[in-house]
C-alpha cells in the first residue's frame, strides 16, 4: 500500500466525516434544544435523498439547486411534524418521545417502502475526480464537504448573532425563564425541530450524490449520528461537526488494517467506551 | 384604580390545591408586598397571576382587563413582568445576551439601548462583567442580573419574588434602594420576601398570605405595628 492510497482514505474520509457531521448536528439541536430523541431522523435523512434523486432523475435540476429545495422543505417537514406529534407529547416522560418519533420512523419507511420499494437507486451524479498532488478525490464529495461547511457557519451565525436564534438558545437553556421574558417556546420549538429536519434532509441529500440508497439508509447514519453525538458531547453544534471528522477517518483509515465488516464494532465499542467512561460526551457539552 | 387586582383565585399544582381563595391589589405606583411563612403559597401566587400556572377559579384583572386565561408570553407583552424565585437566568448565555432576552416582548424591543443604560448605572458591575456567562456570576451579581433582565422588559407592573434570599446584607440595603427608585420611577411593584422586616419597612402596602388565603393586609406602616404580624412573623 502506498503513501498516496492512505492519504486519499484519510482524507476522504475526512469529506464524509463532515457530511456525517451535518446529519449529527440535526439530531443534537433537537436533543439540545427540547430533549426530545429523535428516531425518525434516519427516516428524514433518506426523505432527503429521495428529495434530490427525483427532482434530479425526474425534473433534471441540478443536484445543488435541488438541495435547497430539499431544505426547505425539509424545514416545513420538521415544523409539521412538530405541530402534529412532538407537541402532544413535549411535556411527557421520556418514553413518550422516543414512541412518537419512533411512529413517525415507521409511518416513513412504510409509506416510502411502498412508494419506491426497496431496490436501491442511484442519482448516477458525477463531478469527476479532482487531482491534488498524489490525492485523487471526487468532486461530489468535496462540494458535499463544503457546503456542510457553509451550513455550519450559517447555522453558528443564525444561533449566535440574530433574535430568533438567541432565543432558539435561551429556550434551550431555560424554557419557563424564555416564555416569562414574552419568548412563545412552543414556537420556537417547532422552528428548532424544522432545522433539526432540515440538516437531516441536507446531509441525505448530500450523500445521495455520491453513494447509492433505499429508503432504509437513512438509518445508518441515524446510528452514526448517535455515536457522534456521544464524541463531540450532545448539544453542541460544533463538537458534531468535531465529532463528525473522527468518525470519518475512522471508517477512511480502518478498512486499511481490518474487514470493512469490523468497521461498526470497533465504532460502537468506542460509543460504548465514552459512555462509560465520559458520559457527557468527549469535547464536554450538557449533561 | 388598581392596576393589578387578584379576585378570590384558587389554584394548584395538578391535584394539589395550594391557593385557597387569595386575593390582591396593587395601586399604581406603589410598592407592595407579599409575606408569609415557608410554603404559604406565595410563589404559587405570581405564577398564577403570570399565567405559568391555570386558575382553577377566581379571576386576575390587569389595567381593567380579565388576563386570567391569558398565556405568561403574552403577559409579557402587556406589561407584567416576573423576576422568578431562584433567577432562572439563562446560565450558557451571556450577561449582555441575558439583558437581550430580558427585552424580548413587543413593548421591550424598541427601548433596548434605554433600558440598557438604565440597569448599567443601576448595577455598574453588570457592564463589567457583559461578556461573562451568566451561570458563572457569584450568587449576588445574579441577582442583580435577575433584576436588571426584569427591568430590561419595560415592566409596568414588576414582580419579584425572593429579592433578597442568600444575599449578603449591603446588597440588599442596595437592592431595596434600587428598588424604591424603581417606583420613584414609576413602575408599579410586588415584592415577595422572607425578609419581612425589611420588605414592610421599604413597601407602602402589604399583605400576608397564610396557607393560601390572605390572611392580613394594610399599610405597610400599620402592619409592622399589628401584634399578630410582630409576633407570628417579626419574632418579637
Ligand atoms: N410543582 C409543584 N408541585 C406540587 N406542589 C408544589 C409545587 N410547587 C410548590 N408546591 C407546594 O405548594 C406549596 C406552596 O409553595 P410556594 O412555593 O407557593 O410557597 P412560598 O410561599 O413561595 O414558600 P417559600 O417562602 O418557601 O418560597 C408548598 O407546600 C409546596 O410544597
Ligand atoms: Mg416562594
Amino acid at each position: 500500500m502506498n503513501a498516496g492510497a492512505i492519504l486519499t482514505s484519510l482524507v476522504d474520509g475526512l469529506l464524509i466525516g463532515v457530511v456525517y457531521g451535518i446529519a449529527a448536528m440535526g439530531l443534537n439541536l433537537i436533543w439540545g434544544v427540547m430533549r426530545v430523541i429523535n428516531l425518525a431522523h434516519g427516516a428524514l435523512i433518506s426523505l432527503g435523498m429521495f428529495g434530490v434523486y427525483l427532482l434530479f432523475s425526474g425534473l433534471g435540476l441540478n443536484p445543488y439547486l435541488a438541495l435547497v429545495l430539499v431544505a426547505l422543505m425539509g424545514l416545513l417537514m420538521g415544523i409539521l411534524i412538530y405541530a402534529i406529534a412532538i407537541t402532544r407529547v413535549i411535556n411527557a416522560p421520556y418514553l413518550s418521545t422516543l414512541l412518537a418519533t419512533f411512529s413517525i420512523n415507521m409511518i416513513v419507511i412504510g409509506l416510502g417502502t411502498a412508494a419506491f420499494t426497496t431496490t436501491p437507486r442511484d442519482t448516477g451524479f458525477s463531478l469527476g475526480n479532482v487531482e491534488v498532488g498524489p490525492l485523487t478525490l471526487q468532486g461530489t464529495r468535496l462540494i458535499a464537504a463544503l457546503v456542510t461547511l457553509i451550513v455550519t457557519a450559517i447555522l453558528y451565525t443564525f444561533l449566535y448573532r440574530t433574535r430568533t436564534g438567541k432565543y432558539i438558545r435561551a429556550v434551550s437553556n431555560n424554557r419557563s425563564a424564555a416564555e416569562l421574558m414574552g419568548i412563545p417556546s412552543s414556537r420556537i420549538l417547532a422552528l428548532s425541530f424544522g432545522i433539526g429536519t432540515m440538516l437531516a434532509a441536507i446531509a441525505g441529500g448530500l450523500i445521495a450524490t455520491f453513494f447509492s440508497f433505499t429508503i432504509l439508509s437513512g438509518d445508518v447514519y441515524q446510528q452514526k449520528s448517535f455515536i457522534i453525538g456521544v464524541l463531540g458531547g450532545l448539544g453542541n453544534p460544533l463538537g458534531a461537526l468535531v465529532g463528525g471528522l473522527i468518525l470519518g477517518v475512522l471508517e477512511g483509515v480502518l478498512p486499511l488494517a481490518m474487514p470493512n465488516t469490523w468497521v461498526p464494532v470497533i465504532e460502537f465499542v468506542l460509543f460504548i467506551l465514552i459512555l462509560l467512561v465520559k458520559p457527557s460526551g468527549l469535547l464536554g457539552g450538557k449533561k | 384604580m388598581a392596576i393589578l387586582e387578584v379576585r378570590d383565585i384558587a389554584s394548584g399544582y395538578g391535584e394539589v390545591q395550594i391557593l385557597w381563595g387569595a386575593h390582591l391589589k396593587l395601586e399604581e405606583k406603589k410598592l407592595t408586598c407579599l409575606v408569609g411563612g415557608n410554603g404559604a403559597g406565595k410563589t404559587t401566587m405570581l405564577r398564577t397571576v403570570m399565567g405559568l400556572i391555570k386558575p382553577l377559579s377566581g379571576t386576575i384583572w390587569f389595567e381593567g382587563k380579565d388576563v386570567s386565561r391569558v398565556p405568561a408570553y403574552t403577559k409579557a407583552d402587556m406589561g407584567l413582568v416576573l423576576v422568578p424565585e431562584g433567577r432562572q437566568l439563562f446560565t450558557d448565555m451571556s450577561v449582555y445576551e441575558n439583558l437581550e432576552m430580558g427585552a424580548s416582548n413587543k413593548r421591550a424591543r424598541g427601548k433596548v439601548k434605554d433600558n440598557l443604560e438604565k440597569v448599567y448605572t443601576m448595577f455598574p458591575r453588570l457592564l463589567e462583567r457583559q461578556t461573562q456567562k451568566a451561570g458563572t456570576l457569584s450568587g449576588g451579581e445574579q441577582q442583580m442580573l435577575a433584576v436588571a433582565r426584569g427591568i430590561m422588559a419595560d415592566p409596568i407592573v414588576l414582580m419579584i419574588d425572593e429579592l433578597s434570599l442568600g444575599l449578603a446584607p449591603v446588597l440588599v440595603l442596595q437592592l431595596f434602594e434600587s428598588l424604591r427608585a424603581l417606583r420613584d420611577a414609576g413602575i408599579t411593584i410586588l415584592l415577595v420576601e422572607q425578609n419581612v422586616h425589611m420588605a414592610l419597612a421599604i413597601s407602602d402596602y402589604g399583605y400576608v398570605l397564610s396557607e393560601g388565603r390572605s390572611e392580613i393586609e394594610g399599610p405597610a406602616r400599620q402592619l409592622i405595628k399589628d401584634k399578630h404580624v410582630r409576633e407570628a412573623y417579626l419574632g418579637l
